[in-house]
């Protein structure tokens, strides 16, 4: 019940809108924002158990930290990965997303959200604390940087 | 509570079980009957469904009787319709990013 599929067609071919998952200068217009929000921070290591940092920048809340891994990158039909908000909570959650050809030449998009089973979650704590203690010192001051 | 609640319904076992109450009060160990784990392993399910707020327990003599809490749920609903709000404002984001860098 924690999971939930959204659909969205673009009139993009399935590989541009692929793309725009891992290019940081793209994502970061998207992936994590709110609508309040400014993403100060994009990082991406786009390669299978690489990781990613996006910040946002909320009004209400300050920056808030999105980080995950890559699971699965199968340009440009299947793209997986994690991601946690470490400041609120310990746990993850998986997010696929399927790029389906559709007509005219665009792309069908289903984004599939689950929370990380149990046989996982313990492993992911422990990953967890890892990423939270080696980033408190990486947020400590850092300027954001451009992105040309 | 959110947080509870949303590990209770991760599992597939425990949503199984919220699958059975939801026809009605049953006895702890009838609701443990069609599983092949002991009912150690189930009663720590129960345990967890209790600690999420997904079902109550009412205890009679020796037997214990599990009934769902509808209102449970609610909470967890909401948040998810937020999540799949949000998600769907990102990717209506992302169309208009594309559609705004057609070479890009």
């Amino acid at each position: 019940m924690a999971e939930f599929s959204i659909t969205h067609t673009y009139q993009a071919a399935p590989e541009r809108v692929f793309d725009a998952w891992l290019n940081p200068a793209v994502a970061r217009l998207f992936l994590f924002a709110t609508p309040a929000g400014e993403m100060i921070r994009a990082e991406v290591d786009a390669r299978v158990g690489g990781r990613f940092t996006f910040t946002d920048r909320r009004p209400d809340m300050g920056d808030v930290l999105h980080t995950g891994e890559y699971l699965e990158i199968d340009r440009p039909r299947r793209l997986v990965f994690t991601f946690g908000v470490p400041q609120f909570n310990p746990d993850m959650t998986t997010v696929e997303l399927d790029f389906a050809p559709a007509a005219n030449g665009g792309c069908q998009l289903t984004l599939t959200q689950r929370q990380v089973p149990d046989e996982w979650a313990d492993r992911s704590k422990e990953g967890w604390t890892k990423i939270t203690a080696s980033l408190e010192g990486a947020l400590e001051g850092k300027k954001a940087q451009a992105w040309a | 509570m959110l947080d509870e609640t949303l590990t209770a319904l991760a599992d597939p076992t425990r949503r199984a079980i919220l699958a059975r109450l939801a026809s009605g009060e049953a006895r702890v160990t009838e609701v443990a009957k069609p599983f092949a784990i002991s009912l150690n392993a189930v009663s720590k399910h129960i345990r967890m469904l209790e600690k999420g707020g997904l079902v109550r327990r009412r205890i009679a003599g020796r037997d214990h009787y599990l009934t769902l809490n509808p209102k449970g749920l609610d909470e967890a609903a909401q948040w998810i319709e937020e999540q799949r709000a949000l998600w769907q404002w990102r990717l209506a984001e992302l169309d208009r990013v594309l559609k705004e860098n057609p070479n890009g």
